[in-house]
């Protein structure tokens, strides 16, 4: 799950059930079951070539325990827009010495590996960075994943020389230091502060799925409850 | 690599690497992990004969990687098998340790953890005991177990059920209420042992929980009521646990686990294995009533 996001439950409005995903067939009008459900490229609407589990995992790389770093550079040499998802490390049981060793020597040099690792079935370009003594990978885009910005920068057009100098000088202004902490998602903070204080009164509680009150039960119940009030 | 051939009950059989360490930070090679099976062999075997066994096999170690082995390894031809549904529609065949050389046999395969179902493989669907499966959370711990294990059995005396523990040889308890009938199904204990959590849960909240989710558990002690299920095992009575020192799942009676928990002191409801192997001699089977007490569950 992505630090920071709140996400939530679809639930029923009649009676607060959290709803399911079913694969729902139109052509049929009914709900397919797992076991009839097979994987399709689509070449053009309505035209797919089958792909079978077996030729999926046929092309997957075999899942990596370990990260192999290959070559090191300098932090600063990678463009941002390359960065994905950055995740932490932790050693394995074992592994605590090296990675200590590694995360100091890294921090000192201001270097970054560069390595490919398995996540999820996918090899992904990584960097291997230091952070406050941990260890940090972050997925890299492939360089062909990156749009060239060529193609949404709008046509030359002229600009007058004082307006450039303007512009210049409000940037000039406007200067300072990057202190992420002065941020925060707002959008977030309010809704946080929604949710808690509906916790407080307004929670809502969805039925029991497994009939707890099936026949014969609720004497069970009634029979437990007694037993824990009983000296 | 040392390899000997042991020969039990007229059958020959080949074991290895006897000086492996298996829990390197403590000293305990698989020789004394084999002296260890051998040695509580008695007691160990009534509680997984005729069950469909599932080895937690560590060939290189309590502190390395791991994995379940529900199927039967490949095996010499007196190892008795059987064939148990997996799944809604698979089946899969797998070992019964019925005799002391089968017990060797998947010992020498470095299965430190032996667990079985609640069910014996001949009737699959038929619950013979209902567990509770008592798991501390963070910031809780098997003291707080063995409260909840004695509100429990409070609880089953006065419903004049019989009830029994053992530490999980981990962080928990294992209370158990053998039932030993064909009457009852997972749907039942299941439906019991939910009842019966959520009872407590109701009465004792800041003791217990009935949730899974890690952070209603902390401070708390999670009654794992699911573990009631066909598909599911437990560590039997008298399996070492991996961990850094070779603990076992070990009985203990309701009354030394309350004088035990007053002490205050954790580390008292562990059992190591040589401590366990003395309590058998002079204890004898605590779990026997595992075995074959018949009970009925109340209004199910």
């Amino acid at each position: 799950m992505e630090p920071g996001r709140v996400s939530f439950r679809m639930l029923h409005n009649k009676d607060y059930s959290p709803l399911k995903r079913k694969m729902f067939c139109p052509a049929e009008e009914k709900i397919v079951p797992s076991e009839e459900i097979i994987k399709g490229f689509e070449m053009e609407p309505g035209k797919h070539v089958l792909i079978t589990n077996e030729e999926l995992e046929s092309v997957s790389p075999d899942r990596s325990r370990t990260i192999e770093i290959a070559e090191f550079i300098q932090t600063g040499e990678i463009d941002p827009i390359y960065y994905d998802h950055p995740y932490y490390l932790v050693p394995l049981k074992g592994g605590e010495k090296s990675y200590k060793l590694l995360a100091q020597i890294m921090r000192r040099t201001g270097r970054a590996g560069i390595a490919k690792f398995v996540l999820d079935e996918r090899e992904y370009l990584v960097t291997v960075t230091s952070r406050d003594g941990a260890l940090v990978v972050s997925t890299l885009h492939y360089s062909d994943e990156i749009l060239p910005g060529k193609e949404f920068a709008p046509e030359k057009s002229s600009v007058a020389p004082e307006e450039k100098t303007g512009l210049k000088e409000s940037i000039k202004k406007m200067m300072t230091n990057f202190t992420p902490g002065k941020y925060s998602d707002v959008r977030r903070e309010k809704l946080m502060a929604i949710l808690k204080k509906k916790t407080n009164k307004a929670a809502v509680l969805a039925p029991e799925t497994e009939s707890i009150g099936a026949e014969g039960v609720e004497d069970l119940v009634a029979a437990l409850e007694k037993s824990m009030h009983d000296s | 690599m040392s390899k000997y051939t042991l020969k039990i009950n007229n059958r020959e059989l080949a074991v290895s690497n006897l000086e492996k360490e298996l829990y390197p930070a403590y000293g305990f090679t698989k020789g004394r992990l084999l002296e260890y099976y051998g040695a509580i062999a008695p007691y160990i075997l009534p509680h997984l004969k005729g069950r469909a066994i599932t080895l937690k096999r560590y060939p290189n170690g309590a502190n390395r990687e791991y994995f379940f082995e529900k199927r039967c390894p490949p095996h010499l031809d007196w190892v008795e098998t059987a064939d148990v549904p997996y799944g809604k529609k698979k089946q899969l065949t797998a070992c019964m340790v019925n005799n002391l050389e089968t017990l060797i046999w998947v010992e020498n395969l470095a299965s430190l953890e032996l667990h079985v179902p609640l069910a014996r493989a001949h009737a699959p669907e038929t619950a013979d005991a209902v567990v509770f499966d008592l798991d501390p959370g963070e910031n809780a711990d098997v003291l707080d177990c063995a409260k909840t294990a004695i509100i429990l059995r409070e609880m089953f005396l006065k419903l004049k059920l019989y009830s029994c523990v053992k530490t999980s040889g981990k962080k928990g308890l294992h209370v158990f209420v053998p039932l030993n009938s064909n009457r009852y199904g997972f749907k039942e204990t299941k439906q019991f042992s939910r009842a019966v959590a959520q009872i407590v849960h109701k009465n004792h909240p800041d003791l217990v929980t009935t949730k899974m989710a890690k952070e209603s558990r902390i401070g708390k002690v999670f009654i794992n009521w699911s573990q009631n299920d066909a598909s599911k095992t437990m560590v039997s009575a008298y399996s070492l646990r991996a961990g850094e020192k070779p603990f076992v799942s070990c009985p203990l009676t309701f009354q030394e686990l309350e004088s035990r928990a007053l002490e205050n002191k954790p580390e008292r409801l562990q059992f190591k294995h040589d401590e366990t192997v003395l309590r058998v001699k002079k204890l004898g089977d605590l779990f026997k009533e595992m075995l074959d007490k018949k009970q009925s569950l109340p209004y199910l």
